[in-house]
């Protein structure tokens, strides 16, 4: 019902501006708007209705309806809705009204449609280079349908560099990254200091670009696709894998059998637990406590068996087809699951019972790298986070996917949006997500894994996905397509929405505490990363080239 | 040459040698002990007397701003530390006792510090600057503790030589050692930061400044500078020892000895334990921490200047 009554508001407001819309569930809405009134209806559905922004999406649509397509996602909470405002722009003319200054949390999936598909976002404020790299020809937009995936463009010009901004009067730069032994992926933050305080700072990223998602949308199939999304991300791969398989179902109207969903569930809450464990063990060894480091390993390790029984892999599980699941949980492994599930608990209650009464830990992480409710709001915060600032979102609960209908947990939140509130608010998800687990092996009943799909699935259709991962809503949107691909296939990891906030959180901080705060994040750079054409890497020292570069590391050493 | 010229130089280089000798063993112990306590297996007992052969084996690389002072400030800083190993009695009298006095070992013991100054300097990186400016910022909060030991002692024996300011002297006065006691506890409570180990690595502190002023070290300098991190271990606890801990050192030759070490090697354990425990505090937090001890010691010497 409430998508239709929105709907119906919208009409009423803004009249004939809307087109139409889809509404192929209760809990999905996809309205068509006018272009000019695009940012009048972000406007309204952001800070009027107070939705929570989700993720922006700019396909070119050019060889199907002979235009370029906008979308603009967010999410209502409270009534288990997701919306998806679209705007088609004429292909002559791809400017659209940038909604940056309205949702802030925007920036960067603007910066990003305009370097991919081209797509202008007009009036947006710091209209930088996001994602292509340095050496990429202007003009030139991978992602258009136009260009082939295995391009690399001849005007690229590897000697051309990035220009970093000017820092502020009186702070020197402290270069953080690419490489930093706090830093297991690439990424550049220059650090504006005054003494030991931050003062500002630049973020430069999507070094290792993998073109995932062109190379999905040109060469791959329906159900090659999910082995490719897990590999997305270093941890939180299963995540990708069922969201990008959860948003093709939605797309094609399918329904996974039940068996499927559970297993589905208790898959991502494995994941979510050797995710949180892993992240309270590296927390742990920023801020110099290698025994709690070495500890949480150690706890975690049974967690990776038990994924490798089930799936033959400790992290890449390839769980995922359209329509089911490729992973059986036979009684052996559930006894075993089971078991290994109680030493965890056991073992994770004494370390909790120990960490939240450390005050030496607590003086590292209160008050540090704060993000309250309303930088949440502004910058499109998730997860942790999210919920650490004491704002309590959770896509297992707000849009259930999966078997989360079925069972019982808490989200649970924090208040002081520190650090150390974060550190506690995944502390605690480690015993939810036992219990999940532990609901779902019992509830599990037998039946096929898998529907069997003999018909080619429908063309043209959309499918909106949110999963929550380790690290807060990773947000899939997919149009289906000819030749049994997706025309468009649009991944937002959560790392891309709390990355934004970072200047803000490491503010007048100590230096000191920059590696915490942004660790704080649980940052995952290679989600982020996800997408770009060719892995080129540009930025070579002066002395170097590149190609000389190349030729070194190819050389035989006599 | 007279004979008690060739006993010091004979004693001195015996001191030297057994300092260069057992401080990779207690490294050993106090990694081994570390893994134990994180659930892990550990490397073997001799592991860092392989690393130092490993190190010293490698290329000697020059890199940096300035590699003649990076050179120059790792011969100092282990040259630094094996002299004051000619100064501290380790279960025989001082070997060269009457060569200097107190003050002599305070410089020295400010001219290690000053060593990892050279280093930071010689490298030139933004991450040594800053790994630099934090340790002359501890530098100067700690260093007074040390003297501030040393003159009490002195107060108390009314000398500063060698002999009796390292003798237990704290506690030497007629009724309750109140300075002593409260010097043993300031002395204490600062010892994880003299020897540089957590919570107090805090100019070195590799996930946030990439080892610091050691960034550009490597192969046999590298080397040197653990060997002279590593022995100031042993220094500072003999020196610890000899300090507030004097009891039984009067004992016949094995026993007596047997128990300075013995006593330098609880030391390192309970070095180990908090290194293991704690995560490491920011360089604002622990300046506070260090500030309050000296407000301790500072009434420790006004009290110990009374004669108490």
């Amino acid at each position: 019902m409430i998508a239709r009554e929105m709907f119906e508001e919208f009409k009423a407001r803004f009249g004939p501006l809307i087109q139409r819309a889809d509404l192929p569930s209760d809990n999905r809405l996809f309205v068509f708007v006018d272009r000019s009134a695009v940012k009048h209806v972000c406007q309204h559905i952001f800070r009027e209705l107070d939705a929570r922004y989700v993720a922006s999406i700019g396909a070119d649509d050019r060889p199907f309806s002979g235009n370029f397509l906008v979308a603009h996602n967010f999410a209502f909470d409270h009534d288990h809705l997701l919306c998806s405002v679209l705007s088609y722009l004429p292909a002559d003319d791809p400017k659209i009204d940038s909604i940056s200054s309205i949702v802030p949390a925007a920036s960067w999936a603007e910066r990003e449609m305009r370097d991919l598909v081209g797509i202008e976002p007009v009036g947006h404020r710091y209209l930088k280079r996001l994602v292509l790299p340095d050496g990429w020809p202007d003009g030139k937009h991978p992602l258009r349908k136009d260009v082939p995936w295995n391009q690399v463009p001849d005007e690229f010009d590897s000697e051309r560099e990035f220009k970093f901004d000017e820092p502020p009067e009186g702070c020197t730069v402290v270069p953080f990254g690419p490489f930093h032994p706090t830093l297991d992926e690439p990424a550049h933050f220059r650090l504006y200091v005054e003494g030991e305080m931050v003062r500002g700072c630049e973020y430069r990223g999507f070094m290792v670009h993998r073109g995932i998602e062109k190379l999905a949308e040109s060469v791959m199939g329906y159900n090659d696709i999910p082995m490719l999304a897990e590999r997305i991300c270093g941890i939180c791969g299963c995540v990708h894998n069922v969201a990008y398989a959860q948003a093709v179902e939605e797309a094609a109207g399918l329904q996974p059998p039940l068996r499927a969903e559970y297993i589905r569930t208790i898959m991502l809450e494995l994941e979510r637990l050797h995710s949180h464990l892993l992240w309270v063990g590296l927390a742990c060894h920023i801020i110099g406590f290698d025994t709690l480091f070495m500890q949480s390993f150690r706890i975690r390790e049974p967690i990776m068996w038990m994924a490798e029984k089930i799936s033959g892999n400790r992290k890449t599980y390839a769980l995922c087809v359209i329509g089911g699941v490729r992973w059986e949980i036979t009684p052996e492994v559930k006894a075993e699951l089971g078991y290994t599930l109680d030493q965890l608990e056991s073992e994770w209650t004494a370390v909790v019972a120990a960490v939240s009464k450390d005050k030496n830990i607590q003086k590292r992480t209160r008050g540090v790298g704060v993000a309250d409710a309303a930088l949440v709001k502004e910058e499109g915060l998730l997860g942790p986070v999210a919920r650490a600032a004491g704002v309590g979102i959770d896509c297992r609960r707000d849009h259930p996917y999966a078997a989360y209908d079925r069972v019982e947990f808490n989200v649970i939140t924090g208040q002081s949006g520190d650090v150390w509130a974060r550190l506690l608010v995944r502390a605690q998800e480690v015993f939810e997500s036992i219990k999940i687990i532990r609901q779902c092996l019992e509830k599990m009943e037998d039946g096929p894994l898998a529907l069997p799909i003999t018909e080619e699935l429908p063309v043209g259709r959309m499918g909106l996905s949110s999963v929550e991962a380790p690290r807060g809503e990773s947000h899939h949107f997919v149009i289906t397509g000819e030749n049994n691909r997706p025309r468009r296939w649009r991944v937002r990891a959560p790392t891309y929405q709390n990355l934004q906030a970072v200047p803000a959180m490491i503010k007048d901080q100590q230096i000191a505490d920059m590696t915490i705060s942004l660790g704080s994040i649980d940052p995952c750079f290679s989600c982020t990363d996800r997408l770009e054409t060719i892995d080129l890497r540009s930025g070579a020292i002066k002395v170097w080239s590149q190609e000389e570069l190349l030729k070194l590391t190819r050389a035989k050493k006599a | 040459m007279n004979r008690s010229v060739m006993w010091m130089i004979v004693s001195g280089l015996l001191n030297v040698g057994l300092v260069l000798l057992i401080a990779p063993f207690f490294q050993g112990v106090l990694r081994k002990i570390t893994a134990r306590i994180q659930s892990r297996q550990g490397p073997p007992l001799a592991q860092p007397y392989f690393d130092l052969l490993k190190l010293l084996g490698k290329e000697d690389i020059e890199s940096g701003e300035s590699p003649l002072m990076q050179r120059f400030a790792v011969y100092l800083a282990l040259a630094a530390v094996l002299t004051v190993a000619c100064l501290v009695p380790m279960g025989f009298a001082a070997p060269m006792n009457s060569a200097g006095d107190a003050i002599l070992l305070i410089y020295l013991l400010t001219l290690c510090g000053i060593c990892t100054l050279l280093a930071g300097l010689a490298a030139g990186s933004t991450y040594s600057l800053l790994g630099i400016s934090r340790e002359m910022m501890s530098m100067i909060a700690l260093e007074p503790l040390f003297a501030i030991a040393i003159v009490v002692s002195a107060l108390h024996s009314q000398s500063f030589r060698l002999d009796s300011v390292l003798n237990g002297s704290v506690y030497a006065i007629g009724g309750f050692p109140w300075s002593g006691v409260l010097m043993l506890g300031v002395m204490l409570l600062s010892f994880q930061a003299f020897v540089q180990r957590v919570p107090f690595d805090i100019s070195e502190a590799e996930t946030e400044l990439m080892e610091g002023p050691l960034v550009e070290y490597s192969g046999p300098k590298l080397a040197l500078f653990k060997y002279a991190h590593m022995a100031k271990l042993v220094i500072y606890s003999a020196l610890f020892v000899a300090l507030f801990l004097p009891w039984g050192s009067g004992l016949a030759f094995p026993l007596g000895w047997l128990l300075f070490w013995a006593k330098v090697f609880v030391l390192v354990l309970l070095v180990t334990l908090v290194a293991a425990t704690h995560a490491r505090y920011r360089i604002d937090q622990a300046i506070r921490y260090f500030a309050s001890l000296f407000g301790v010691a500072l009434v420790a010497l006004v009290v110990a200047s009374y004669g108490y």
